[in-house]
């Protein structure tokens, strides 16, 4: 047994039903070192982490910490044992303050006139600020979350396994929200966090951050590993090409644009939130046809609420929206999407799909009343949802267990994406608005999607993107708006703006 | 074990069928241990409850009985509970939780009564106008409650309940003032004529009861199956009731498809309660709800919120029910047992979603153990 791994997992295999996540992985990983796991969605690099963090038990496999062998049945226990995870979606309670986040559970006690046992919040504090500090964090802990940024939330959750005790630290994906700035800042912490010892685990499909801090890299493909790299001595080309299972290629293919008329005139829209807070501010802009125009910008900055008021889910408050020349800013939701517009919205399962009907009805959802798929007096051609459904798996590469019959809920993120994108493209609306498309794709998936964008585009329809990511905004945009605090300052053609220069305007940095 | 349960619940395609007989025939199981823990005989007690309902012959019958004189009076209690449970049915496809049931049966059954019942009108026209009354009445509050919930975003189960209220104390102050029959207590007896039930009709030696509006039921709960999956109202109302942020998001009116829901409840709901008012009774109680439209809610459930499912589910709970009186006059059990196994029978219902993970879980190891065994021959 020797002592110089501090995690190993030796021939892991988990099984759930109809699909293998993880064959006979093992990995084996060193004291203070940063570990990568590589791999496109679904690969199995998450579900390898749950069992590590107790979330999960393998069918088959051990599992050694220390050099000991271990059961770990909860994340409880996998604390105890000095493993922490910060996961994808950050788990904080949001009106409570920062400090109290993260001593939820163990908090210092202190007892009032030495009876009454209550929270001692200022040792609480001032513990936070000084591991705050120790590691470069830069965190206030008096602070209340719903009022700090996902960026400081996200290190809120770093900050919670360290005051835990945390010494081997798993990072699931944890620059999918960050801007640029941000996620340089977070890079560096996890240098200072291996610099003092603690060993870390970063699961991701973003090659360059693996390029840039990791030591070793395990790339997973369809649950098995492909291969374990010393990252210093391989091209990322290499590594993408072993993620995927072939050649992949970075740049999308893009003829130069060509606009034609306006499609979409957006004039000073203003949308409030429930809680009549203005969230989109005065916000004008117009979009072409065969014009790509992208909004940059933080999440939560009000590009959500701009998009569900175009698609008619928001109430504008004042302003007016134009789709060729016509002002559709109280128009119902169907008359809207008659009209011309598809829309691919943030929240695939909560607003895009009906999880718990089939895939062919998810297709036909928002066309099952219409011919083919329904005849007079509203009855319904099960037919044609199967000849349409078949036809769009086909076009889309949607792959689900029991092809147009499976329950939507029981497919993978991924492929409930690639059957909305579907749906969506083939409405063939004039305008089109795409949030986030290949959010928790795999690389693969996200080449094709771009490709399909700019066929629409090249077709001389007008596309709305909205995304987080700016590597795609880059290699797609057009024209680039970039949306800080509600409002759009910035609007400029893509090809005179630099990434960080958008990121910039993105934080709020430089305003005009 | 395990390789037998795969076998007979494994199956995609039957699971639908085999899942609930399978809960279904647990529960009795345990029944009759609770049976047999009070010192009877579970499997005479099963049989007592067979006979009440008319399914199995008594050992006796008075004069002018027979076992279908039990059967037709079973199926006449069945009818206004099909219609309650269907009612119940098609407002959760909808998302919606129709607890108001019995109000809106007494509201249709009342005004169905007052008008009808009491007058003189010849039985060709006085019963198809019950019936009627029975669906516009059920129908305008159905819409009510889908009109605040639409327009004022009333919470359906507070505002069916507090209808549930009005009724009964509205139409049992009008009973009380002026529809009372002294003796009994309870409102006039309609006419024969507007009564939905045939009562005390000789078929050869025996006199039964003729529910006329059981193979309308029946009908009903094959046309509501029609509508839920072949149509697109159906589908909307599915779209509406399984997510209401994606219904929107699709272009459909999510409030106007909660108030046609409502509506065809309601409507459904005032069948049962013609049915039940001037069907199985012929008169109506001031100020007391009837169980039905409660127990409809049960039923629902067990036959899984779909319309076909809900003939057999209410068969089955209403059989027991019925058969009740009889194994507590025969076996010395107390019918409240019967209750007891109508319990034990929702209860495991509800775990059949649980049943089927773990089905579907052995079916996945006992298929990957034969793959194993069967790579050990090949090398062999």
């Amino acid at each position: 047994m020797s002592e110089e791994y501090i995690i190993e997992m030796r021939h892991i295999t988990k099984r759930f039903p109809g699909i293998v996540a993880n064959d006979d992985v093992s990995i084996q990983i060193r004291k203070g070192e940063i570990y990568a796991l590589l791999g496109e969605n679904g690969a199995g690099k998450s579900t390898l982490m749950s069992m590590l963090f107790g979330m999960y038990e393998p069918d088959e496999g051990e599992i050694y910490v220390k050099g000991k062998k271990v059961h770990i049945t909860s994340p409880n226990y996998a604390t105890k044992l000095n493993i922490g995870m910060v996961h994808q979606h950050f788990k904080l309670v949001s009106n409570y303050t920062i400090a109290e986040n993260i001593i939820m559970g163990m908090e210092p006690v202190k007892k009032v006139l030495g009876l009454f046992p209550t929270v001692d919040i200022k040792k609480a504090n001032e513990d936070i600020r000084k591991l705050s500090e120790e590691y470069g964090l830069e965190v206030d802990p008096t602070q209340v979350i719903e009022k700090v940024n996902v960026s400081i939330r996200q290190r809120v959750e770093i900050l919670k396994m360290l005051y835990r005790e945390a010494e081997i630290l798993i990072f699931d994906e944890p620059t999918a929200v960050l801007t640029p700035q941000e996620i340089e800042f977070l890079l560096q912490i996890i240098r200072n966090l291996r610099d003092s010892g603690k060993t870390i685990i970063l699961i991701t499909h973003k090659l360059e951050e693996i390029k840039q801090v990791a030591d070793r890299c395990a790339i997973l493909n369809r649950g098995k590993i492909v291969d374990v790299l010393n990252v210093a001595e391989t091209s990322t080309k290499t590594m993408a090409n072993l993620m995927v299972g072939r050649e992949v290629s970075f740049t999308v293919d893009k003829p130069p644009a060509r606009f034609g008329e306006t499609v979409l005139d957006v004039q000073n829209m203003t949308v409030r939130n429930q809680d009549n807070f203005d969230v989109v501010k005065n916000v004008s802009f117009q979009v072409h046809r065969g014009e790509i125009f992208a909004i940059a910008g933080v999440s939560g900055n009000g590009q959500i609420e701009l998009a569900d008021a175009i698609a008619g889910l928001m109430e504008v408050a004042s302003g007016r929206v134009m789709l060729n020349g016509e002002d559709i800013t109280h128009m119902p939701i169907r008359r809207r999407t008659e009209k011309g517009i598809s829309y691919i919205p943030e929240d695939r399962q909560e607003f895009g799909l009906e999880l718990d009907f089939t895939l062919r009805d998810n297709l036909a959802l928002k066309s099952y009343y219409k011919e083919p798929f329904s005849g007079r007096g509203g009855v319904l051609r099960p037919d044609e949802f199967e000849k349409y459904g078949q036809k769009l798996i086909e076009e889309y590469d949607i792959r689900s267990g029991q092809g147009t019959m499976t329950q939507v809920r029981s497919m993978s993120g991924g492929n409930q994406q690639k059957a909305i994108v579907g749906r969506e493209i083939e409405l063939q609306s004039d305008l089109m608005i795409f949030v986030q498309p290949t959010r928790g794709l795999d690389i693969g998936a996200i080449e094709n999607i771009h490709k399909q964008i700019i066929a629409e585009r090249n077709k001389g329809k007008a596309i709305l993107l909205i995304s987080l990511e700016l590597d795609e905004i880059m290699n797609c945009a057009d024209t680039i708006g970039v949306i800080y605090n509600g409002a759009i300052d910035k609007i400029a053609p893509a090809e005179t703006l630099t990434m960080n220069q958008v990121g910039e305007f993105m934080m709020g940095v430089k305003s005009k | 074990m395990k390789k037998i349960c795969v076998k007979l619940l494994g199956n995609d395609r039957t699971q639908f069928i085999a899942i609930p007989i399978f809960s279904i025939l647990l529960s009795l199981i345990v029944g009759m241990i609770i049976i047999a823990g009070l010192g009877k005989y579970p499997l005479t007690a099963y049989m007592n409850l067979l006979q009440g309902s008319g399914l199995m012959p008594k050992p006796a019958y008075s004069a002018y009985q027979g076992m279908l004189t039990d059967f037709m009076s079973f199926l006449n209690m069945l009818t206004p509970m099909m219609f309650a449970a269907l009612s119940v049915a098609v407002a959760q496809k909808a998302g919606l939780f129709n607890i108001g049931v019995s109000g809106q049966m007494l509201a249709a059954g009342f005004v169905a009564t007052v008008t009808v019942g009491y007058s003189e009108m010849t039985a060709v026209i006085a019963k198809p106008l019950v019936i009627l009354i029975g669906i516009v009445v059920g129908m305008l509050v159905g819409a009510l409650v889908g009109f605040l919930k639409y327009r004022f975003n009333i919470n359906e189960v507070v505002s069916t309940i507090m209808i549930n209220y009005i009724v009964q104390y509205l139409t049992s102050f009008f009973i009380n003032t002026r529809y009372i029959d002294e003796i009994s207590r309870q409102s006039r007896a309609v006419s024969r004529a507007s009564r939905l039930t045939l009562m005390q009709v000789t078929v050869g030696e025996l006199k039964v009861d003729i529910p006329l509006c059981i193979i309308l039921a029946v009908i009903i709960a094959v046309l509501m199956k029609f509508l839920l999956d072949r149509t697109s109202l159906g589908f909307e109302i599915k779209a509406v009731g399984s997510n209401r942020n994606a219904a929107r998001y699709a272009g459909i009116s999510v409030g106007k498809t909660m108030v046609v829901s409502m509506m065809i409840s309601g409507a459904l709901a005032g069948l049962a309660g013609v049915t039940y008012y001037m069907g199985y009774l012929e008169s109506i109680q001031p100020k007391v709800l009837t169980d039905t439209g409660f127990d409809a809610i049960a039923v629902a459930l067990l036959g899984n919120n779909n319309p076909i499912g809900v003939i057999f589910s209410s068969f089955l709970i209403t059989g027991v029910t019925k058969g009740s009186s009889y194994m507590s006059a025969a076996s010395g059990i107390e019918t409240e047992i019967a209750s007891v196994i109508t319990g034990l029978i929702l209860l495991f219902s509800a775990c059949s979603a649980f049943i089927r993970y773990e089905v579907k879980k052995w079916k996945t190891e006992l298929e990957e153990a034969e793959r194993r065994n069967a790579d050990v021959k090949n090398n062999h």
